[in-house]
């Protein structure tokens, strides 16, 4: 289990790493979704705002009405954060939900890609 | 399996997101459908690596036949003997068989072709030929639709994420409900050049229109002298138990547009079906639209082998009896997952599964390819799973697809996020 700091520490290296990546920026700049990340295990939930492919906020608590949810056990949402593990892998196994167009689907998983080429 | 052939796999892979699409071997390789097609025989694809799966898939519809039908591709030996694509300039007595089959098979007074490469193709030609004739702008098309990836088809898919980074498209694309006659009826002005509708909507998510509907349609387009062009290209060539889907309900566009299993899976051609007094159009315009492989001598000479295959080997009733025995245990499906499986939607071999949520159909694609069955959520909705086996699938086969469906299922009802609500 992830506690809610470990996430947000997780979050912002994934806003460093996305926003300081030239190429994910250029490919995600028609992108603006705002995104809700709920943890199912502890209750916690974040909200991350993606303005053209930028990540200009993140935060603990619910802002707005997301386009994008992505639920899944804490632990997970701190692993792909920190870009050690697969989510489409995770989606297509259960584990991370996500009510989102098949799009916004693997836009998410084109992030991690591009981060992180192994995973 | 040798390692040899599980290097020769990933080195394919490899280069296919080297030089191809990265994406798409992450995303196919997540789903676990990362396969390199080895052999194809009947219903059945082979990965490389030895597996065998049973091809429910079939490039949405391209192979009525089965795969790599040998006499197919005798057809296409015998006519390399003989041709080659052809100059598309010039006339050419294939061109002119296929086209007089065509004339025979289509129903009504469907009489002229003009040929293409592909499905896209087609539905551009039909458009362009349906403006140029009524000298009228306006297309209804349907949510959902789908016509293909080209300028004009593109305009008419009723899905925004495949158009919008392209905009702006075509103009003058009006979009309605599919099967829905009110709608069509507030929408159709006179300068509506023609209604466009998938006879069953395919990447839609096998979308049966409802009784009525087509006919109503026909009707309004009389009243209003606007043309209904039916796509044909996943439902043509025996695929719903007719040899075109719109015999079920006894209706006859003005122009069909036909690709897919007209080329018999082993090449390809596609063609846009009108009637006589359309090809007035072309009279003072002959040369108005070309295709330079459109309709090539030897794709015509397989598209006459496949016609005659499937009238031969009566694919028509074999997809009716095989669709009848996957009714029984969808039938049995229904029952025994309510919580996952809502509808079942079918005309012959053409059916689509309607899970509770968008994630099943992936979910599902994955747990059928580890149990040996090729099969993918449609393209306008991935909570249905579309099943589009060959049309010369067995009986067993049919069985051990069912029994595939429902160890998935079986599967699937102990994971999350199975709810409508997920």
């Amino acid at each position: 289990m992830a506690s809610s700091d470990e996430i947000l520490e997780a979050l912002a290296d994934y806003q460093i790493q996305c926003n300081e990546n030239k190429r994910l920026r250029r490919m995600q700049r028609d992108w603006s979704r705002l995104l809700h990340f709920v943890a199912d295990d502890t209750g916690d939930i974040f909200t991350m705002d993606v303005v053209k492919g930028e990540i200009v906020s993140f935060t603990g608590g619910t802002q707005g009405t997301p386009d994008i949810i992505v639920t899944t056990q804490s632990e997970n949402l701190c692993d792909m954060f920190w870009g050690d593990l697969n989510p489409t892998r995770k989606y297509l196994a259960g584990e991370i939900r996500v009510k989102a167009s098949q799009e916004d689907v693997i836009r998410l998983d084109a992030i991690t890609m591009i981060i992180w080429p192994d995973v | 399996m040798s390692a040899n052939i599980e290097e020769t796999k990933e080195q394919a892979l490899a280069d296919f997101a080297a030089f191809i699409n990265p994406m798409k071997v992450r995303t196919l390789k997540s789903a676990g459908i990362d396969i390199i097609e080895g052999r194809r025989e009947g219903a059945c694809v082979w990965d490389l690596t030895g597996k065998r799966y049973i091809d429910c898939q079939t490039g949405s519809g391209i192979m009525n036949v089965g795969r790599r039908n040998r006499e197919i591709v005798e057809a296409l030996k015998e006519a390399l003997d003989h041709y080659d694509i052809g100059v598309f300039l010039l006339c050419s007595k294939p061109k002119a068989d296929l086209a007089k089959k065509l004339a025979e098979i289509t129903p009504g007074d469907l009489k002229c072709s003009l040929f293409g490469v592909g499905g896209g193709e087609s539905v551009d030609a039909a458009i362009k030929i349906a403006r140029g004739y009524t000298m009228k702008k306006e297309i209804i098309y349907a949510e959902k639709a789908y016509h293909g990836h080209t300028g004009f088809a593109l305009s008419a898919i009723g899905r925004s994420a495949y158009k919008e980074p392209f905009e702006p498209l075509m103009p003058g694309f009006r979009m309605v409900p599919f099967g829905d006659v009110e709608a069509i009826r507030k929408t159709i002005n006179d300068d509506t050049a023609a209604v466009l509708l998938e006879t069953i909507q395919g990447e839609g998510g096998i979308n049966i229109p409802p009784d009525g509907y087509l006919s109503e349609v026909r009707r309004l387009c009389d009243e209003s002298e606007t043309l209904l062009i039916l796509d044909e290209i996943q439902t043509g060539f025996a695929r719903t138990g007719r040899m075109f889907a719109c015999e079920h309900w006894g209706v006859v566009p003005d122009i069909m547009t036909l690709a897919k299993s007209l080329g018999g899976g082993i090449y390809p051609i596609s063609a846009t079906v009108f009637t006589e007094e359309i090809q007035d159009f072309f009279i003072p315009h002959p040369f108005i639209h070309l295709s330079t492989f459109g309709g090539s001598d030897l794709g015509c000479l397989v598209g006459l082998a496949t016609i005659d295959y499937i009238q031969r080997h009566r694919l028509a009733e074999h997809a009716l009896e095989m669709g009848k025995r996957f009714q029984s245990g969808f039938d049995r499906f229904l029952k025994d997952y309510p919580e996952l499986l809502i509808e079942v939607r079918q005309k012959g071999l053409m059916m689509g599964l309607q899970y509770t949520n968008e994630s099943i159909g992936p979910r599902m694609t994955k747990k059928l390819a580890e149990r040996g069955v090729l099969a993918v959520y449609t393209g306008n909705d991935p909570s249905i799973c579309r099943l589009m086996p060959p049309l010369v699938i067995l009986p067993e086969e049919v069985d051990a697809v069912l029994e595939a469906l429902d160890g998935a299922m079986k599967e699937l009802s102990g994971e999350k996020g199975i709810g409508i609500d997920d």
